[in-house]
């Protein structure tokens, strides 16, 4: 004897729409400056850094198809401590963005990439690493006459 | 102006994320021998003397990598100044910053690609 019923699944619908329980967005009370909020917007904060470095390799490049005149006055100006300063503050901005972004890539992996799992996160961390490293070597190098 | 920033919104993104791992790659060696190592003499003046230099720059890698140095930092500034400043001060002042911060980044880009076909 057979105990299979055809399936009813509306018996389980309430008589009438339960209220939504979907909250209006709210900010944080710490949001931006204290707590974890503040690494966030110190984050976010690297944008102006990057903004001014985009501008001033802009300035570089433009003087160097301009003449070697225009090219040595950009290079001059770079050993005015004001400029030394800044550079500093955006290499500490560089290595503190790359640290933060490649540790998003670890949770951010789905549980298949096709038919293969995504590398473990230490495997995954290593190869971001060995990336950046290596593209840093090798234009560091590059550019301070080491190679080519 | 919504509209707008909604339809560009995955170009932006694309380039806001090349900004960052592209961008970090390339600023860190530039920064560091250009911004740094140079100007406290670490590194020759000789290492980046105007022939070398033009003659790194005018090669055809040399004029892609510049171009993604001067633009993908551009774009990762821009979004991320815009979602900063929606942090401080909330989505009703975005319909002026945001245009003006893609635009920045959209001018320079376009200016990226003329300096690096001027050398």
């Amino acid at each position: 004897m057979s105990t299979a019923r055809p399936a009813h699944p509306q018996v389980m619908q309430p008589s009438r729409p339960g209220p939504t329980r979907t909250a209006p967005p709210m900010r944080p009370a710490r949001m931006p400056l204290r707590g974890p909020y503040l690494t966030h917007s110190l984050f976010g904060a690297t944008g102006l850094i990057y903004l001014l470095l985009g501008l001033l390799a802009l300035e570089i490049v433009w003087a160097l198809g301009s003449g070697e005149e225009a090219w040595n006055r950009v290079r001059e100006n770079f050993q005015h401590p004001l400029y030394i300063g800044f550079h500093t503050l955006a290499f500490a901005s560089i290595l503190f963005v790359g640290v933060r972004f490649f540790r998003l890539f670890p949770p951010a992996q789905p549980p298949r990439i096709g038919p293969a799992k995504p590398p473990p996160p230490g495997v995954l961390m290593a190869m971001l690493y060995a990336a950046w490293i290596g593209v840093a070597g090798v234009l560091a190098l590059i550019l301070a006459g080491r190679i080519f | 102006m919504k509209h707008l920033l909604l339809r560009i919104e995955p170009v932006v993104w694309f380039l806001f994320g090349q900004g960052i791992m592209i961008g970090t790659m390339l600023l860190t060696g530039w920064v560091l021998v250009l911004g740094l190592a140079i100007p406290l003499g670490l590194v020759s003046p000789d290492a980046l003397a105007y022939e070398r230099a033009y003659g790194l720059g005018s090669h055809p890698i040399g004029r892609l990598l510049l171009a993604a140095l001067i633009a993908l930092p551009l774009w990762k500034g821009a979004h991320h100044l815009r979602h900063l400043s929606i942090d401080f001060g909330g989505l009703s002042r975005d319909v002026v910053v945001a245009p003006i911060l893609y635009g920045i980044a959209t001018l320079g880009s376009l200016a990226a690609i003329v300096a690096v076909i001027r050398l």
